[in-house]
């Protein structure tokens, strides 16, 4: 038994222009009829900045919980950047192969453009984010509050993004897989990823006073992720040794299985969905 | 017209009638269902095989026409074919760039403008950027949706969403195209040009595999016919000969269908026996000459007495499109028939009608009674040979006459129009706009 698809699809530029075709689309449409458009794409992490700056300053106190000096409100914002552009690759990977059931049964090509369209129209956001956040530094800058230095490990940004794309794909492809087959993995994923919010040192630091909890939460590979956000760009330090290149080999390992794992279980994805 | 662009070597597909676990539920059920002996496998095992051992080569340049009744297989071998599917056994091998028209604008999506819309589902349906930038305006001017370009496609009717979306797959320029059934759509006109389309295509090297129910269409495309029934091959050859076969494949469908039979006839007072076309020396024929004389004629047998008896013949192509519908009632003709056999004829002079498949069916009244007493299926086929002449439904018997009209003459006789001279001759004589 075999098949030969690799003619069909041999070039990579096709692939990689249906890749911006379906990315652009997603981008499209999800601001589409809006009066506001991509201006949610600056609106949404400053209003969640705005809620959580709200609610750890004012109803509770945060400050002190923070390892650092910079304003509470700057490390809300960098937690969420990120976990933004995490989670919202990942609810749209969930959904992508069923949401396009339509092509998925009626056109062939490789499937693996639905959870990568997702994350890349995540990714637009992601990079209009990273737009607000210089705003954000330069506004504390000018306040006087804290003080903007331009510090070399701020080249080391993109490794932390890469890094964080190859976790991003290696779940969303399992995550867009597994719906496929089992519809209540949606359900599940929603419950999940509330929880993983408050373990991955998003909003709040983890704990790290060597209880069982924080044992546990150190396999968390976002935590030293979004840690390195903060080491990079505000404290101008590489993000620790060990755990970061543990998140990275963790990365790599499930970018490379989930990939395989989506490969292999492709050819049934049409008469499954 | 050498290479062969397709090989489809001893496919087998098969799907699973009962659930493969729609849910985790479902399938901790499944689970705990079999190992406690308590059998949920039933459902799992119950297969249905779409297609059983099919195997055809395509060559370059070739129109294969795939044709069958619903639930043949036609569309399970068209998304193998395509990449969709894989088989459970044998090999499917196409070679070159392949479009696959399964259905209609399956990319488009309605908030999306349609020019957005050509761009995205021409990137999915396998052209780059650069290639639809070119091609824009001709997609466009095919759709006819020049006016509408920016407009959402939800806003659309779907007879131009249909258009557009078959505009954008007809300019791919694929070496291989494959279409489902998908030219029903879109007006008569738009049809045409379909299948216009698909013919200059064709010319250029695609080779094209077309599955359809429109046995006319098929026939003017196709080079070659594939009769799929029940996922076996039934026939294979030459596309006139594939509907005979094609015919026989859903007529044997549909007797089975009580609806279908005799419906309500007392009791079957009357059968037909035998509905035959002869020629004009009484000769039974198979294929009619539309300009000759001929008879159809049909044998009742009837078991009792009916005094007044109406016999109607109606003709009907392919599709169902009602052709003609003679009466004996309205020209005034009952008949007192005695039980035994009765033979109705109607004799034709001509029967002018296109080339083509027809289908017919006889009904009898009781005109006293004011019941129907016999209305078959249309099962009968009615085979018109127009020599090759007409398209459309009527071969009408017509000559043509060609002249050129003098410039000067014209030219003359408009200043004479313009400067208001009440010219009835110069009316007359203007070209008709």
């Amino acid at each position: 038994m075999t098949l030969s698809t690799s003619i069909r699809f041999s070039d990579l530029s096709r692939f990689q222009q249906l890749l911006w075709s379906l990315t652009w689309r997603d981008v499209r449409i999800r601001y589409k009829q809006s009066v506001l458009g991509i201006g949610w794409a600056i609106l949404l992490p400053v209003s969640m900045m705005l809620v959580f700056t709200f609610v750890f300053t004012r109803a509770l106190d945060a400050k002190s919980l923070l390892p650092t000096s910079m304003p509470y409100a700057l490390y809300a914002y960098l937690g969420l950047v990120p976990w933004t552009f995490f989670s919202a690759s990942l609810s749209g990977c969930v959904n992508s192969l069923v949401a396009n059931r339509n092509l998925v049964t009626k056109i062939y090509f490789p499937r693996e453009v639905f959870p990568l369209s997702s994350i890349g129209a995540a990714f637009v956001d992601f990079l209009i984010a990273l737009g607000v956040l210089c705003a954000l530094m330069a506004y504390f800058h000018v306040r006087g509050e804290w003080h903007f230095v331009a510090h070399p490990t701020l080249l080391f940004l993109p490794v932390v993004i890469g890094v964080q794309v190859m976790l991003t794909i290696g779940l969303g492809m399992l995550l867009a897989m597994a719906n496929l087959f089992y519809r209540d993995v949606r359900q599940v994923y929603g419950v999940v990823i509330q929880l993983l919010m408050f373990v991955s040192a998003v909003v709040v630091p983890v704990p790290s006073d060597g209880s069982t909890l924080a044992r546990l939460i150190s396999l968390n590979p976002l935590v030293p992720i979004i840690g390195a956000y903060r080491d990079c760009v505000v404290e101008g330090q590489l993000p620790d040794g060990a755990p970061f290149v543990y998140a990275t080999l963790l990365a790599f390992v499930l970018m490379t299985g989930g990939w395989i794992c989506f490969r292999k279980a492709s050819y049934r994805f049409a008469e499954c969905i | 017209m050498s290479e062969s662009v397709i090989s489809f070597d001893g496919v087998s597909k098969r799907f699973r009638l009962g659930a493969t676990h729609d849910s985790l539920r479902d399938l901790a059920g499944a689970v705990l269902g079999s190992i406690f002996g308590r059998g949920t496998k039933k459902s799992c095992d119950e297969t249905f095989w779409a297609l059983r051992d099919v195997g055809f080569d395509v060559r370059r340049g070739e129109v294969l026409g795939i044709i069958g009744p619903n639930g043949a297989g036609k569309s399970t071998a068209l998304k193998l074919l395509a990449g969709i599917l894989r088989p459970d056994r044998g090999c499917v091998r196409v070679t070159g760039r392949l479009a696959a028209l399964i259905e209609v604008g399956a990319g488009f999506h309605g908030d999306l403008s349609g020019r957005e819309n050509i761009f995205l589902n021409g990137t999915i349906l396998g052209m780059s950027r650069r290639e639809i930038s070119s091609k824009l305006d001709a997609i466009v001017e095919f759709a006819g949706l020049e006016k509408f370009l920016d407009m959402p496609v939800k806003r659309y009717s779907s007879g131009m969403y249909a258009r557009l979306g078959f505009s954008i797959a007809a300019h791919v320029e694929p070496d291989v195209l494959l279409i489902d059934e998908v030219l029903s759509v879109g007006d008569a006109v738009f049809r045409l040009r379909c299948i216009e389309r698909m013919q200059e295509l064709v010319r250029n090297g695609t080779t094209l595999v077309f599955v359809t129910h429109d046995l006319d269409q098929m026939q003017k495309v196709c080079t070659r016919t594939i009769v799929l029934d029940e996922g076996k091959i039934a026939f294979e050859g030459a596309p006139v000969d594939a509907v005979d076969r094609y015919l026989s494949a859903v007529s044997g469908a549909t007797a089975h269908r009580p609806t279908d039979d005799l419906v309500a006839c007392d009791q079957k007072l009357v059968t037909l026996t035998d509905l035959s076309v002869c020629d004009a020396s009484g000769k039974r024929i198979s294929t009619v000459d539309a300009g000759k004389p001929s008879m159809i004629e049909a044998t009742l047998e009837l078991k009792c007495r009916i005094e007044r008896l109406v016999v109607e013949v109606n003709v009907r192509r392919a599709l169902g499109e009602s052709v003609v519908s003679l009466n004996s009632g309205r020209s005034d003709r009952f008949y007192s028939a005695a039980p035994g056999r009765h033979r109705i004829g109607i004799h034709l002079p001509s029967l002018p009608l296109a080339g083509g498949q027809y289908f017919c069916n006889v009904r009898v009244w009781d005109a006293n009674r004011g019941t129907t007493v016999l209305d078959t299926p249309y099962r009968y086929p009615l085979v018109v040979n127009d020599g090759g002449h007409a398209t459309g439904m009527f071969c009408l018997a017509h000559e043509w006459s060609f002249c050129s009209e003098p410039q000067d003459k014209l030219a003359i006789e408009t200043v004479i129009e313009v400067s208001q001279t009440t010219a009835g001759e110069a009316h007359e004589s203007l070209p008709v706009r």
